[in-house]
């Protein structure tokens, strides 16, 4: 029995099982805090960071590994590496996703969703709680169409 | 003048207890890494202390090179014990250490860590520390051969244990302590905690050589 072996397997266990599995909590979470006042967002994308662990963690060993593991540059590169791919790969998408909420909030979807008509939200709501299964599904097949990981 | 009987076989005895007393070391080096935190360790408390002590025990026998070095004469500790009953203490101490100490009761004391990292969830704070304490304490027969597996058999073997030490917790363990990082970012998000120095902190424990040779460069 390692030391090392027990870290890994742990972080595997938590990563590859745990979080997988918590993200349709977190989705259905998402679900009930839309219908009431509360913030939303935060579980929604909670439950898209559980299906990405693993893909989170090779992207910052991608970053990290850019240069020699003795280059005394090497955090910097790799904090550099990781906002570059923030501003030019993920702030680019979610600007098309805002474009996109704009759009549905000046013909009015948003408007009845959020604020004038309730009646839109839980209907959503209901649709959402019964396809919480399809929505994990549809989650989890974004996610494997991101497994080539980060390329430099 | 020769080293009457007696005394050469009591230094043999305190020398080849060294591995099992290493052990005890361990022992409680993983006991006093849950009282520092279990994720983490202070500079100077009790884990690096019990840890330190354990890498002497282990290679004591090079740090006597020194007095050899010194010119000073060094009596042989090798070769077997010819008193019989000073034999009987050595073999007695090392096999209650290995089967009693590290075979059952370690066994037993990594269980209850993990009845306190359940505690630890329950009162609300992170069972992590435990988790690890019980896997350290799990570890140990094997963390102690690691140890021995540094030791150059030189007179300087206990800072090359050290220096071992340092690459291997640079280079093995930090970088499944970075996956760790990126769950526990997750967690954080999730329940609206800071994440972002989490996300930082993978980033440096896969880079902790680089951070080392920074830090020389700086200077």
């Amino acid at each position: 029995m390692l030391f090392e072996n027990g870290i890994v397997n742990l972080t595997n266990w938590l990563g590859n099982v745990i979080l997988p599995t918590l993200s349709g909590l977190f989705f259905a979470i998402a679900i009930i805090r839309f219908v009431g006042p509360g913030q939303h967002q935060n579980w929604m994308y909670a439950g898209f960071l559980c299906l990405m662990a693993s893909g989170i963690l090779r992207a910052l060993e991608v970053f990290s590994s850019q240069q020699a593991w003795d280059d005394p540059d090497l955090y910097w590169r790799s904090l550099m590496n990781l906002v570059n791919w923030t501003c030019n790969v993920a702030m680019p998408l979610y600007g098309v996703l805002q474009i996109v909420v704009g759009v549905m909030a000046f013909s009015g979807i948003g408007h009845r969703i959020y604020h004038g008509g309730s009646w839109m939200r839980h209907f959503m709501a209901a649709a959402g709680c019964f396809m919480l299964s399809g929505i994990v599904r549809l989650a989890e097949w974004f996610v494997q169409q991101g497994a080539g990981g980060v390329s430099y | 003048m020769a080293t009457p009987q007696i005394l050469a076989d009591i230094t043999r005895l305190l020398l080849q207890v060294l591995p099992a007393m290493a052990l005890v070391s361990l022992v409680l080096a993983g006991i006093s890494l849950r009282l520092e935190g279990g994720s983490t360790f202070l500079i100077g408390g009790s884990f690096t202390k019990w840890i330190l002590w354990g890498i002497i025990m282990v290679t004591l026998p090079q740090l006597l090179l020194w007095f050899s070095f010194f010119g000073l004469p060094v009596p042989s500790a090798t070769g077997a014990i010819g008193t019989s009953w000073l034999a009987g203490i050595q073999n007695d101490v090392s096999t209650f250490v290995n089967t009693f100490v590290i075979a059952r009761l370690t066994i037993v004391l990594a269980a209850f860590f993990v009845v306190r990292a359940v505690l630890d969830a329950t009162q609300g704070n992170q069972p992590l520390g435990s988790v690890l304490t019980a896997m350290f304490l799990l570890a140990i027969p094997t963390t102690a051969n690691l140890l021995s597996s540094f030791q150059t058999g030189t007179r300087f073997a206990a800072v090359d244990v050290l220096d071992g030490l340092w690459n291997y917790l640079a280079g093995r363990i930090m970088p499944a302590a970075a996956g760790l990082a990126v769950v526990g970012a997750i967690f954080s998000f999730a329940t609206h905690r800071p994440a972002m120095r989490l996300i930082a902190a993978a980033l440096a424990f896969l880079t902790v050589s680089a951070l080392w040779r920074l830090v020389q460069q700086m200077m």
